[in-house]
């Protein structure tokens, strides 16, 4: 009789040295493919995504997570790291994309598309446990859930650039800026006081429930690591680091792969979108960071231990990652981006849609933290 | 089987951009629909005003 050994969990080796070198190599091969083409400001986006995945996964930073303990509990800690982020990388971004010719700030029109968009988006990323960023880290770092949210998450966004166009017609009004009306440096003073005003106000509702609103010392090195690869990242694209384009991308690609036409389509006329899905992938931006910070949580886990070797989850709870995702998708198309886009992006640039977004997407968040016992998430 | 998903997926994905990078033409940087001229937000969407005009 033959038998065959088993190792235990416990006995199997900490590091996951297929997956670890296999990251490495995928990274390898892509900043090989664009330097080939020249392009060194491309592989520094890989890098900086590369980075920015490490980042994450080992500082645990979850908007996401940290949005729900703040509206369940009141406990503010993480909400606090997000903002303290959002200042160290707007301390270059607003000065920079008002004073230095090819750069510029995430703007974006205040209308009834950002609000429905941001909406839904917050409710999509407590169905999902993850936001853009989230939804990165948490799939390249061995989460097969995450890998479902990640793809309805592409489907989401391609429907939403078929909707925008619509969306748009319902009116707005240009971008709000604070640089255009107090200058560059009135501007990134102005950006400042506002993130402290919302930090203080959520630090007030915190002690007023009785609930902690200062960040863990992991947050805090997460937070300011974040923010200065924020800020390379910026220098290197031109333009604050954004995710949610890239997944469109990715989707329409496909779609047109599959037979789609969609130059019927008007999303995909403007310039930007229609150069994006002529062009290759890794001329894309958001796409190469993307693709980074895959890769570099996925290296990052599987140095750590053993990668992807959970079980799978329930199906109630793989199908709300797929609802998720795909609201996700959706609203970030509508909305104008996510959490790292629209939060991140348009706050650090001295731009009032920021801080808009991140109203409706709150408020999102408080129906999507309701709906998650339905699929046997907890609330908490 | 997750890790068999994952290495498909992974295997796959690298696949699929190294091939379209390779079929597609690239520019000389790399850029956001940000960089065109009339794009008023991340994903290249035309401002309001310009819309009322057009």
């Amino acid at each position: 009789m033959t038998t065959i050994a088993v190792t235990p969990a416990a006995e199997l080796p900490r590091r996951d040295w297929p997956f670890l070198i296999a990251a490495v190599l995928g990274t390898a091969v892509l900043v090989a493919l664009v330097w080939l083409d020249g392009q060194p400001a491309s592989a520094a986006l890989i890098l900086g995504g590369f980075a920015l995945g490490i980042a994450f996964l080992k500082s645990e930073f979850s908007f996401t997570a940290a949005w729900r303990r703040f509206l369940v509990n009141g406990e503010a800690g993480g909400l606090i790291g997000a903002l303290l982020l959002i200042a160290v990388a707007a301390t270059v971004i607003v000065p920079v994309a008002a004073l230095a010719p090819g750069f510029g700030g995430a703007i974006a029109p205040i209308g009834p598309s950002l609000i429905v968009g941001a909406f839904v988006f917050g409710i999509g990323m407590q169905l999902a446990n993850g936001c853009g960023s989230g939804t990165l880290y948490t799939a390249g770092g061995g989460s097969g859930r995450m890998l479902i949210t990640l793809a309805l998450f592409i489907v989401g966004s391609v429907i939403g650039s078929l909707h925008l166009p619509a969306f748009l017609a319902l009116g707005g009004i240009d971008p709000v800026l604070a640089s255009n009306y107090f200058g560059a440096w009135g501007g990134l003073a102005v950006t400042l006081a506002s993130i402290a005003i919302a930090a203080g106000l959520i630090a007030a509702i915190a002690k007023a429930r009785g609930a902690n609103f200062k960040p863990r010392p992991l947050i805090l090195v997460g937070a300011i690591a974040i923010g200065l690869l924020s800020i390379a990242v910026f220098l290197a694209g031109h333009h604050p680091w954004s995710v949610t384009f890239g997944f469109t991308v990715w989707g329409a690609k496909l779609a047109a792969l599959a037979g789609y036409d969609f130059s019927h389509a008007e999303f995909w006329q403007w310039p930007g979108p229609k150069r994006a899905l002529a062009a290759s992938i890794l001329s894309d931006t958001s796409s190469l960071t993307n693709l980074g910070m895959i890769l570099g949580a996925m290296a990052a886990a599987a140095a750590a231990k053993p990668f992807a070797r959970t079980a799978w989850p329930p199906l109630p709870s793989l199908l709300a990652a797929a609802i998720g995702g795909l609201l996700m998708g959706w609203g970030a198309r509508i909305g104008f981006g996510c959490n790292i886009g629209a939060f991140v992006g348009g706050v650090a640039s001295g731009s009032l849609h920021g801080w808009i977004w991140f109203a409706a997407a709150l408020a999102g968040c408080a129906i999507g933290i309701r709906l998650r016992p339905l699929f046997g998430l907890s609330r908490e | 089987m997750m890790r068999v998903v994952y290495a498909i997926v992974l295997i796959a994905g690298i696949a699929a951009v190294v091939a379209d990078h390779l079929a597609s033409p690239s520019s000389a940087r790399a850029v956001s629909p940000e960089d065109f001229a009339g794009a008023c937000a991340p994903c290249g969407a035309p401002c309001p005003s310009v819309q009322k005009k057009s």
